[in-house]
């Protein structure tokens, strides 16, 4: 598949009062023509800077580009200048933002917020324009479509208004789509709805998708691919299959056990100790190390490379190194592993699924 | 678990009454929780879950309706001296452990609030003594009371709430979403320590909570609202296994897990009230279809659901 995005050796500090915050340190990922690749990780891993870094948000009187490419087809974008970056900003890279309620301007009807990137972008007269947005909203399966298109953001729900800010994002036919958690603020039963109603989008306008959540479920259901991040860095990346069936970092372990399943009692939950470090004294070694019950002597010495699992699947822990001594997963992780092919605890018994 | 610690009988908690923008943000609920138990309440934002919590500690006064704490009426007419001695017994965790402490305040004198309000120490060192017995039960140390509530992360403020909660050695505790505002591996770690103090000190809680997977690891029975109706009362198991409110079964199946095999099978039902059909002057109440299952439903889908459950 086409590569549409790379992400390479990408490093980004904030200047705080208080000194350098290391806010991203080497992160590498691509994306694929009509994929959607989920970034998971904590609050304070990095994953919204990353994408902020990509749509240029960022102020610029404090953050910096330390080092690395954002290629879009072909153009870096760090290197663009503010007027070359508008062009691309909500044309071929949009973004959804995470709270619906503060992402609309309410003092603009809705029509006017989902004419304003098409009037901005393509030569188009207000008339049509207001076709498009009227398409769009049915699109984005807003009933009467156009009444609704005079009416200000407070008359909408939140997931009617999340459904509004998908139709401003979606405006230019972008080629890439930036969610930020976009359903963390709506109930299980709108998130599902939302989620169902992107996915369906996807297939329609193929394009490629961006999704960053912590919310592991919603990953499991979006996802194409994923990449899990932690202290700045990206610590694990592969198919979703291979990061639920098959997960080699130890930090993803965690992350995996520490959510509750709905079929299985157990007595305590898996909580992964202490507090995500401190970026402005980023920990030398392995960022999970102080946290991580199978740490080794290297680990605190030496950041891990990438290893390779397989062709689409890496994991920065040393624990992958042919002289790692071989370790036992959480009991967790081990049930998951049972039912992934090409995995060391595979029971090859409801074979054919994948 | 047999005793009642709360019976909470008819309870309404209506806002703006008589006016054309009433809202009935807890309408005609009763349940009982019992001592030593964890009842967990569910439902989308707005359907008074919250309402009711706070309603029972009486941070509103109920519009109509009992709470009935230990035999006593919580909401009746009390002395000032009453009112203490029933909120020693009752206490409250709240949501965003960002909003709920004051900035201003050292630990210490947060935590030790609810110990000076009831006279529990006698002089300045056994106040102390008692806050770091208290940090040290939540996890956190000796250094950490003369700090300030910005100095902590998420997880560690609601800590402090916690062991703010526990200060006055409550034997009932509310949870409005005590784990919502924090991230995956930090809430692990509070629902973690919450089942710990249950164990040691009997604690019985009421867990106000949206994220439906927590909510069944962390208690025993589950009550699920819908727009200020408890529709379905249920043991989390049972609960989870055998839904039988249409409400319930749209709810969990829009739940997304973190399996991705299961995800491409999921179906997501959705949930039409119409879809009851219910006639004029027919009863709908709760009613217990099996043992310790309650339903909200009419006479009619009471013999549907018995005659599937059987």
């Amino acid at each position: 598949m086409e590569k549409i995005l790379e992400v390479n050796d990408l490093e980004l500090s904030f200047h705080t009062f208080a000194g350098e915050v290391k806010a991203i340190r080497g992160v590498n990922f691509d994306l694929k023509k009509g994929e959607t690749l989920a970034i998971v990780g904590e609050s304070g891993s990095g994953k919204s800077v990353t994408t902020k870094a990509i749509m240029r948000l960022l102020p610029e009187s404090s953050s910096e580009f330390k080092n690395g490419q954002i290629l879009f087809n072909g153009k870096d974008l760090t290197k663009l200048s503010d007027k070359e970056m508008q062009k691309i900003r909500g044309k071929d890279i949009s973004m959804i933002f995470q709270d619906p309620m503060t992402s609309l301007n309410p003092t603009m009807t809705i029509g006017n917020q989902i004419m304003e990137p098409i009037l901005k972008h393509q030569k188009v007269s207000k008339t049509e324009a207001r076709k498009v947005a009227v398409d769009l909203l049915r699109l984005v399966g807003m009933p009467k479509p156009e009444a609704r298109i005079k009416q200000y953001p407070h008359q909408f729900s939140g997931g009617q208004r999340q459904r509004i800010v998908i139709a401003i994002a979606l405006a230019c036919n972008p080629q890439i789509l930036i969610a930020d958690e976009p359903t963390t603020a709506l109930d299980v039963t709108i998130q599902a709805q939302i989620l169902e109603l992107m996915k369906d989008l996807q297939k329609k306008i193929d394009t490629s998708i961006i999704f960053i959540t912590h919310d592991l479920g919603v990953v499991a259901n979006v996802a194409d691919r994923v990449a899990v991040m932690y202290g700045g860095k990206i610590v694990e990346i592969g198919t979703v299959d291979e990061i639920f069936y098959n997960p080699q970092h130890p930090y993803t372990w965690g992350l995996l056990s520490s959510m509750p399943s709905l079929d299985t009692a157990e007595a305590k939950l898996y909580a992964i100790p202490g507090t995500p470090p401190d970026l402005l004294y980023p920990p030398k070694g392995d960022a999970f190390a102080l946290r991580s019950d199978y740490a080794l002597k290297i680990d605190l010495e030496e950041a891990p490379p990438f290893f390779k699992v397989s062709d689409t699947h890496s994991a920065a822990t040393w624990l992958l190194h042919p002289d790692a001594p071989e370790v036992e997963p959480p009991l967790a992780i081990v049930e998951r592993m049972k039912k992934f092919p090409g995995s060391r605890y595979y029971e090859g018994t409801e074979g054919g699924t994948y | 678990m047999a005793e009642k610690l709360l019976e909470i009988k008819n309870l309404k908690q209506y806002f703006n009454q008589g006016k054309p923008n009433e809202v009935r943000a807890v309408d005609d609920i009763s349940f009982d929780i019992y001592k030593g138990e964890t009842l967990g309440l569910v439902g989308e934002s707005g359907c008074g879950k919250s309402t009711t919590g706070r309603t029972i500690i009486r941070l509103y006064d109920a519009t109509d309706g009992q709470v009935i704490y230990d035999g006593i009426n919580v909401h009746d007419k009390k002395s000032k001296n009453d009112l203490k001695t029933f909120n020693r017994k009752m206490q409250m965790i709240f949501q965003d452990p960002y909003a709920s402490l004051n900035p201003r305040m050292k630990v210490l004198d947060i935590i030790a609030e609810g110990l000076d309000i009831h006279g529990l120490v006698k002089n300045s060192k056994e106040r102390k003594e008692r806050v770091v017995e208290l940090l040290e039960t939540v996890g956190l140390n000796r250094e950490h009371a003369d700090r300030y509530a910005h100095e902590f992360s998420g997880g560690q403020r609601q800590r402090l709430g916690i062991a703010r909660a526990l200060a006055v050695n409550p034997e009932f505790i509310i949870a409005d979403e005590p784990i919502s505002a924090l991230d995956v591996s930090i809430q692990a770690q509070v629902v973690n320590l919450l089942k710990e103090l249950q164990e040691e000190k009997g604690l019985t809680y009421l867990f106000i909570a949206h994220d439906l997977s927590m909510v069944k690891y962390i208690s025993d029975r589950i009550g699920v609202m819908y727009f200020g109706k408890l529709v379905e009362l249920a043991p989390a198991e049972d609960l989870y296994n055998n839904p039988m409110h249409p409400y319930t079964q749209s709810l969990l199946s829009a739940i997304p897990l973190p399996d991705p095999n299961y995800e491409r099978t999921r179906v997501r039902k959705s949930y039409d009230p119409a879809s009851h059909n219910y006639q004029d002057g027919e009863e709908i109440a709760m009613r217990e279809v099996t043992p310790g299952h309650f339903v909200y439903c009419s006479e009619k889908e009471f013999a549907t659901l018995q005659a599937i459950s059987n």
